[in-house]
Parts: structure tokens; C-alpha cells; sequence
């Protein structure tokens, strides 16, 4: 069909002009994703491989020793991997428990002093751990909570971006919705379990997400917060290794990197468009 | 001033195809009116005119120069959008102003246009202000004014009137047909309301699914449609149309006698009065025809009936209209046996 | 009928009062965390920065302002360490802002490519600091296997000692920083973006406007809220780095990249009494955090509204 022919030049005559920034987009997505790249095959490659110049750009000889190695070394990355997914799965249990009636009661309930309580959400928002650190290590250490993980959950228990969060979220639900379940003798719990949540998944979902990465991602905290390695995440694990007899051993450092950053990026495989929704939409405060 | 000439257009949005080998001549000076449901391709043809939806081919004509794919900044058209697309970032006078700049008009010429203009749509006191602190019908004042004082050949207009309340609305036509009266441009207004369309139109446009239906002045397309669908598009309550084998015929609930007695005439038939509804200079039945599936709507200044009269319905036989199976008008000089449909019509031809 | 009218008010008074009880008991947890944890410890910084101590005795001798005087007068190491956040931290704002701006308005047509893009440029964000502090001191390191420099001597360009040398440290953490948050920022400009009607790009061809004048007349102040907001975000944001710095350079070489959060750190556990100082610090830092919020707030009640 003559159409159709018509429409194919004209289709590829729009397309033309932006080659040229295609092209260059392709080649600033490369270089951006190439770090990670490295990281990878650099896990996957023996020391001497890993080490050499010119690089290589694909292991010549694969392996998984690094992985084992690390395994086997003095401190094995287990303890470090559960303490870090127990942190974090402790961490989000405990907000999402905290965190809905707090947000449902600022969004939903009338009670005096609702502004000055809301305020200390607020204030709480805009301090950040680097502030709190000293004041807090002090008292962990003083209830003898330092030779445990609960320094490195109790503080985050009370997401105030969370809070604020949900709050918005909730107060989105018309009011209608709650008085007609209060007339059909719902209880709070109910209320908040069957109305509310249900119609704010994606904003838990958000806060859950921004959570996870951000406490599965933390070094500096529990840094200040352990002095026994039988205490510390997966984060500090990787510095641990930095320090080891061998040295800089970059097979090995690489090797403990992907098991680091492996669950993030499978996450973000699976749901890219979400999360990325999810990070833009709510990302400034 | 310019005359508007479309040529073979087509517009494929993907594989989904809009309009198909339309030609189209909009003439110069006049108040046409594209008119049609949405999606009927009203406002793509606009936006070709503008040039900011491109014909996918074909060619579109300005006073006989070929504008398909010239800038839309270059064309001398002002387009007033149905939600204003006034920028919220400037002053009123700023968004005013912004057209002129880019045009290098010099400082003084473009100070008279703007205070000359501002005081035709009324907003001289406003044009320090932001158009976020002003109400919906001044933000459409601002939108006018942009467009007028670039003083093009063509104004195109898209629903402007659509997002105002009712009473503005209507203050708002008066003053539109008062501006074209008075600056004589072409203008090229879009609209899916048909009683707008027929107040304002000098030609109207009908269009349904990509396609002209027709192409007439409001009393042309209200007295001798060509079709079915332009029938029942114009006129409320629409055109009662009944269907028979051979062909359609209609009429105009205005045009329909309604009466207790019988009564001789060219289409009558008794029924019961099912609804009333009193509009105050007039009144609105719907009548249930014996024998007749489709329920007839009437419209008459008499309000005596009541629910569930027994009543007679007639029409005269210039005011019935016979349309083909197709839908395509059958008038008196286009068949041989014309008086065939009248027969039908009266129910005395038994099909 | 008087005994009825007193019982139902009575009831009603009642009523209300377990209303706001339940209320209490649901934001109860929340607010004794927060308090706990983040006012309870703001109070107890500005005393400990009162005081001379260690992390065994916090309160050995009485200090008053003296702190504050040592850390803004007598030693370096602080003045030294605002400055270094501060260069850090101008340029992070310019090179996050402009970039993530010129990023959004590139990917912002709904292509495949361009979906790609913003997951490519976003994946450095979910990605630990620390893990990309480690890519990045490998491929600035000065082995033979350090990236950078073989591929700097791809084009003749002598290596260099990018970590070591005192000039080059810090721009090894700003850029591995902004690699970091590109993406991110750029992706919540693109949703600004996408709320940009389509009709006032149309108006504005009409108007005669094209590519850069829409974009500097129209578009950019159109953005100029969240331009806003993510300046403040970055630069508090900015103020609290620590992971990269520490992994990449450690505050070295010399003091060159020690910042604000790390001379906190130094000073805290690592120095022998040295506690009061480390709180002054926080103390500091908590102080130009809430200024720039406050700043902020007032701000936005006068910027907003102009939709």
C-alpha cells in the first residue's frame, strides 16, 4: 500500500534528528552503568585476572572461588548477611506497627494538642542520625544495649517520613467511607486494616521501599552503634575485608559487593517502572 | 482575513485513523463552525490549521499558500486553547506581551497593542497581576487578548467556552459574535455543543468519525438536512425518526400537532401521553404511538395534556423528511415516485 | 427532663474523652520513639557540648561555652572541616541541579530508550555508598589495575594520584557523589516536567517561541518550585556525608576531604576526652540543618501559587 510506504519514509525521516543523542545517550548510559559492570565480572574473575593491565572486559576464567573465599575467611559474611536482613526486616515490622495508627490518628481524629504533636513529627523529620548519634550511642550503652542489634533498630521504630507520608495519604479517603463503616459497628482496628490500608498501598509501598534500601544500605549508623563484629551488617563487612591480612584484595571486596547490592538489584529488576514511580513521585519530602 | 483550504488530508494517529481524504474549504471572513462529538476529528483538523498537530498527508492551504509544514509561529493564526494555556509564571501583561516580543515588535507599538487590547476584554487593572489570583473567565479574557492582539488572519478556537459555568458561557458567545462582527477575521471556532454551534455559526461544519456530514448555515442545516445524522444532531429534543422498510422518516418534535381529535393530515397517528415536562414557554411530551416501537417527542406551547391522555399526533407533509437505509436524505426532485414515501408515511401503503 | 439533659451531656463528655484517649493510645508508640530518639537526644547534645568528657564519663568538668570557642577559634580542625563541607557541598548543588535539569528535559519524551535511560541513570541511587565508594577507589586507585588512569593513558594523559593528591581527593568525592544522585534528581524533576501541560508548549510555538527561549521563560520557571525544593534537599543532604568520604579517603590525604560528620566522628570516640568538642560539632551542624529548613518553610509560604 501506498500509505503505508508513505508513512514508513516519513516515520523514519522524524527519527533521523535524533539519532545523534541517541546515540550519545547510549554511550552516557554505558558509562554510568559501568561501574556496576566492573563490580560484577571483577567478583567473578581470579586475583591475577583481576589486577591486570590492560583490564579485561569479560573474565577469561570465570569463578566462583571469591564467593567461597570469603565464606571460609576468618569472619564469614553469614553472621553479617542475616544481621543485616534482620535489622532491616525488624526495622520495617516495627514502622509499619507504629507508623499506620500514629498517621491514621494525625489524619482522621480530632484531639487536643494535635498540632504540637504533630510537631515533634516535624521537628523529628529534619534531624538526622549524624545529630542523634552521640546522645543515643550514650544511652544504649548505658542500658547495656551496645552487645546487641537494638541499637541499630530502636531509633528508626518511628519513621517521621513515614508518618507524614501516610498521613497525606489517608487524609485523601473521603470521610464518608469512615463514618459509614463506624455505623456499621467497625472497630478502629478494622477500620484501619480493612479501609484505609488497602486504598494507600501504593504509598506504604513507597515507604517500605525507601526503608528497605535506606537501612539495608546503612553504614555510618552502625558504625558508631557496634564495637563487636558480631553485631554489624553486611555494609561493614565489605570494610572488614579491606582490612585483611591480604590487604586490597579487589576480587574478593567485589565478590562481598554484589552479595551487598544483589537484593536491591533484584528488587529493582523486577518492578524498575514502580520503584522508579515510587522515588520520583513522593522523592521530595 | 484568509480563506482556510484543506486538501486530501489525512490523520493516522498510529495505526488508529482519524480522518481519511478530506477536503474542506473554510471561507474567508466567516464564523465557521466545526461542530461533532468527541473524537470526531474536529479538533485534529483544527490542529492542523495551527500546525501544531501536522496533516499525516495531504496539504492545507492559506489564501492558496501551501502552510502543511510551515512553523507554526510563522502562520499569522491565534489559537485560543479550551483550557487558556496561559503562562503561569508571567503577569498578564507578560503573557500578552510574549507573542509580540518574540515577533521583535518595538517597545512602543508593543505598549499601545497591549493597553489597547486589555481594554477591549476588560482587564486593564489586572495586567500586574498573575493569572493563578484570577477567576476562569478572566483567565479566558487573557487567552482572547493574547490572541487578538497579534492581529492574525485566522482565530482558531477550541472549546474556549467549555470550562466556564453556564451564565459566563452565554455572556461570553454574545461577545464573541460581537468581536468577529467587529474585527471581520476568518474564525474557526470548535465546539461539541450544537446549540452554541447554531448561535454563533455564519457555516457550520458537522463532522462524525473523520467525516463531513454536512456543510451549511445554521438555518440550511436545521430546515434541509442531508442526512440522518446531521437530523438528529441539530434541534432538542432531536429529530423523531421511525423506521421503515423501505426508508426512514422524521420530523421535528416543534413541528408536531398534537391534539384529542383526529386530525387530516399527511403523517397522523393516535397514542398516550407517556411523560410531560413543563419548560415554561413550552412544554415537552413523550408520546407512545400505537403500533410504533420508538416513543415520539413533542414540543408544543399547549400544556393541557396530561399522563396518560389519549391523543393524536400529526405532522404536515412539508415538515416530514424521508432518508434512505442508509441515512442519506431523500428529497422531492431526487426520485421518480416521491409521493411513494408520503404514502408511507401516512401508514396507507402497508409495507 | 433536667436529669436527662445533665446524664446526656455527661455521656456525651464521656464519649469524646475515650475518643481522644484512643487517639493518644494510637500515636502513642510513635511519639515516645520520636521523642526518645530524636528530641531527647537534640537536648542532650547542646548539654554534653557543655561539658568535657569521654564516652566512659561524659561529664568530667564543666566546660560552658569553652567549647564552642575551641572548635570556632583555637582549632582548626573544625573551621577546617566546614569549609571542606562547604566546597563539597557548592559544588554537589551546581553539578546535581544543573545536571539532573539538562538530564530530565533530555529524557523526557515517552520513548523506549529513554525509559531505559532513567532506569540506567537511577540504579547508581539504590546502590550503597559505601559498595560505590569501593567500585570508585578501585577505578581511581593508582595500581595498575585503577581505570582511570589506564584509560586516561589510552589518550597519552599522565596517571595520577586521584585519592592522594590533596587537589584532586575532594573532586574524586564530588564526582562519584553526583554519579550517585543524578539519576534520582533527575527523575523528580521528569515528573515535574510531565505536569507541564502540553497546550502551553503549544502556545508557545504559536507565540514564536522556540526550543531555548521556551525552556528559559517558560519551562524553568515553571520548575522553579521543585528547583526549589531540591536545592534545600541536596544541601541538607550534602552536610550529613559520610560514607563515600570515609571508604574513598578517610578524611585524608592530610585533612583535605575531612568533613563536618567525620571531625564529629574524630572527635567523638576516637580522641581522649574530646567528647564535648564532637558535640559542639553536632551541635553546629544541627543549627545550620534547621536554619536552612526554616529558610526553607518561609520560602515556600511566599514562593507557591501560581497555578
Amino acid at each position: 500500500m501506498a500509505m503505508k510506504d508513505l508513512q514508513i519514509k516519513r516515520r523514519l525521516r522524524n527519527y533521523l534528528p535524533n539519532l545523534p543523542s541517541d546515540i550519545l545517550k547510549i554511550i552516557i548510559m554505558l558509562i554510568f552503568v559501568f561501574p556496576f559492570y566492573w563490580m560484577f565480572i571483577t567478583a567473578f574473575k581470579f586475583y591475577n585476572e583481576a589486577i591486570q593491565t590492560p583490564p579485561t572486559l569479560w573474565p577469561v576464567n570465570f569463578t566462583f572461588s571469591n564467593f567461597t573465599n570469603i565464606w571460609e575467611m576468618e569472619v564469614s559474611f553469614t553472621r553479617y548477611f542475616i544481621n543485616s536482613v534482620v535489622v532491616t526486616a525488624s526495622i520495617i515490622v516495627m514502622q509499619l506497627v507504629i507508623m499506620v495508627p500514629a498517621a491514621y490518628a494525625f489524619a482522621k481524629r480530632d484531639f487536643p494538642c494535635k498540632g504540637i504533636l504533630f510537631g515533634v513529627v516535624l521537628v523529628a523529620f529534619m534531624i538526622p542520625g549524624q545529630v542523634t548519634y552521640i546522645p543515643i550511642y550514650l544511652m544504649m550503652a548505658k542500658f547495656k544495649l551496645i552487645a546487641s542489634l537494638w541499637p541499630q533498630i530502636l531509633p528508626f521504630a518511628a519513621n517521621a517520613f513515614g508518618i507524614f507520608m501516610l498521613r497525606q495519604s489517608f487524609k485523601q479517603i473521603p470521610d464518608e467511607l469512615i463514618e459509614s463503616a463506624r455505623l456499621d459497628n467497625a472497630t478502629e482496628t478494622q477500620i484501619q486494616t480493612r479501609i484505609m490500608l488497602p486504598m494507600c498501598k501504593s504509598a506504604m509501598v513507597t515507604i517500605a521501599l525507601f526503608s528497605f534500601v535506606s537501612h539495608w544500605n546503612a553504614y555510618f549508623w552502625p558504625l558508631v552503634m557496634t564495637n563487636n563484629e558480631k553485631y554489624r551488617p553486611l555494609t561493614m563487612y565489605i570494610e572488614k575485608i579491606k582490612d585483611a591480612e591480604y590487604g586490597l584484595i579487589w576480587n574478593n571486596i567485589m565478590a562481598a559487593n554484589v552479595i551487598l547490592v544483589i537484593p536491591v538489584l533484584i528488587f529493582f529488576f523486577f518492578a524498575s517502572k514502580k520503584i522508579i514511580q515510587a522515588f520520583a513521585y513522593n522523592g521530595v519530602k | 482575513m484568509a480563506e482556510i483550504r484543506f486538501e486530501k488530508v489525512c490523520k493516522f494517529f498510529g495505526s488508529n485513523k482519524v480522518i481519511e481524504n478530506l477536503d474542506l474549504t473554510i471561507q474567508d471572513g466567516k464564523f465557521t463552525v466545526l461542530v461533532g462529538a468527541s473524537g470526531c476529528g474536529k479538533t485534529t483538523l483544527l490542529r492542523m490549521i495551527a500546525g501544531i498537530g501536522p496533516a499525516t498527508s495531504g496539504h492545507v492551504y492559506m489564501d492558496d499558500k501551501d502552510i502543511t509544514d510551515m512553523d507554526p509561529g510563522k502562520r499569522d493564526i491565534a489559537m485560543v486553547f479550551q483550557n487558556y494555556a496561559i503562562y503561569p509564571t508571567m503577569t498578564v501583561k507578560e503573557n500578552i506581551e510574549f507573542g509580540l516580543k518574540n515577533r521583535k515588535v518595538p517597545k512602543a507599538e508593543r505598549e499601545r497593542l497591549i493597553s489597547e487590547y486589555a481594554a477591549v476584554v476588560g482587564l486593564t487593572e489586572y495586567l500586574d497581576r498573575k493569572p493563578g489570583t484570577l477567576s476562569g473567565g478572566q483567565r479566558q479574557r487573557i487567552a482572547l487578548a493574547r490572541a487578538m492582539v497579534k492581529k492574525p488572519k485566522v482565530f482558531l478556537m477550541d472549546e474556549p467556552l467549555s470550562n466556564l459555568d453556564a451564565k459566563l458561557r452565554v455572556a461570553m458567545r454574545t461577545e464573541l459574535i460581537e468581536m468577529h462582527n467587529r474585527l471581520k477575521t476568518t474564525f474557526i471556532y470548535v465546539t461539541h455543543d450544537q446549540v452554541e454551534a447554531m448561535a454563533m455559526a455564519d457555516q457550520i461544519v458537522l463532522m462524525n468519525k473523520g467525516q463531513i456530514m454536512q456543510e451549511a448555515s445554521p438555518e440550511v442545516i436545521y430546515r434541509d438536512p442531508n442526512n440522518v445524522f446531521t437530523a438528529q444532531f441539530i434541534g432538542t429534543p432531536p429529530m423523531n425518526v421511525l423506521d421503515y422498510t423501505e426508508c426512514q422518516v422524521g420530523f421535528r418534535p416543534e413541528k408536531v400537532h398534537i391534539s384529542r381529535e383526529s386530525h387530516d393530515a399527511a403523517f397522523a397517528r393516535t397514542g398516550k401521553v407517556l411523560t410531560r415536562e413543563m419548560l415554561g414557554s413550552e412544554t415537552q411530551y413523550k408520546v407512545l404511538l400505537d403500533g410504533v416501537e420508538t416513543p415520539i417527542m413533542v414540543k408544543t406551547a399547549d400544556d393541557s395534556y396530561v399522563f396518560e391522555d389519549n391523543v393524536v399526533l400529526s405532522v404536515e407533509e412539508e415538515d416530514l423528511y424521508f432518508f434512505n437505509n442508509e441515512g442519506a436524505r431523500i428529497r422531492k426532485g431526487d426520485v421518480a415516485d416521491f409521493d411513494k414515501y408520503i404514502r408511507i408515511a401516512g401508514g396507507k401503503n402497508n409495507a | 427532663m433536667l436529669n436527662n439533659t445533665v446524664t446526656q451531656s455527661n455521656l456525651r463528655r464521656r464519649i469524646k474523652l475515650r475518643s481522644y484517649l484512643t487517639s493518644y493510645v494510637m500515636i502513642l508508640p510513635a511519639i515516645i520513639f520520636l521523642l526518645i530518639f530524636t528530641i531527647y537526644p537534640m537536648g542532650k547534645l547542646i548539654q554534653l557540648s557543655l561539658w568535657q568528657g569521654n564516652a566512659a564519663n561524659a561529664y568530667k568538668k564543666f566546660q560552658g561555652l569553652e567549647n564552642y570557642r575551641q572548635i570556632l577559634t583555637v582549632r582548626r580542625e573544625f573551621k577546617n572541616a566546614l569549609i571542606n563541607t562547604g566546597v563539597y557541598t557548592a559544588a554537589i548543588v551546581v553539578l546535581l541541579i544543573s545536571f539532573s535539569v539538562i538530564f530530565a528535559v533530555w529524557m523526557q519524551k515517552d520513548r523506549k530508550i529513554n525509559n531505559l535511560a532513567q532506569s540506567a541513570f537511577f540504579v547508581p541511587h539504590l546502590v550503597a555508598s559505601v559498595s560505590c565508594a569501593f567500585i570508585w577507589s578501585w577505578i581511581f586507585s593508582t595500581d595498575t589495575s585503577g581505570l582511570m588512569n589506564a584509560f586516561l593513558k589510552l589518550f597519552g594523559v599522565p596517571a595520577r594520584n586521584w585519592l592522594g593528591s590533596s587537589k584532586t581527593a575532594m573532586i574524586c568525592i564530588i564526582v562519584m557523589n553526583t554519579w550517585k544522585s543524578i539519576g534520582y534528581y533527575a527523575l523528580i524533576i521528569l515528573s515535574a516536567l510531565k505536569s507541564i501541560p502540553a497546550e502551553i508548549y503549544e502556545a508557545a510555538r504559536l507565540d514564536g517561541s522556540h526550543n531555548s527561549k521556551t525552556f528559559l521563560k517558560i519551562t524553568l520557571p515553571m520548575l522553579s518550585p521543585q528547583l526549589f525544593m531540591l536545592l534545600i534537599t541536596i544541601t541538607t543532604g550534602s552536610f550529613k556525608v559520610f560514607d563515600s568520604i570515609r571508604i574513598m579517603t578517610n578524611g585524608g590525604p592530610g585533612t583535605s576531604t575531612q568533613v563536618l560528620c567525620m571531625f564529629i566522628y574524630e572527635f567523638a570516640f576516637n580522641r581522649p576526652n574530646s567528647l564535648g568538642l564532637a558535640c559542639a560539632g553536632g551541635v553546629m551542624l544541627m543549627l545550620i540543618l534547621i536554619l536552612i529548613t526554616l529558610f526553607d518553610f518561609k520560602s515556600l509560604e511566599k514562593k507557591v501559587h501560581y497555578q
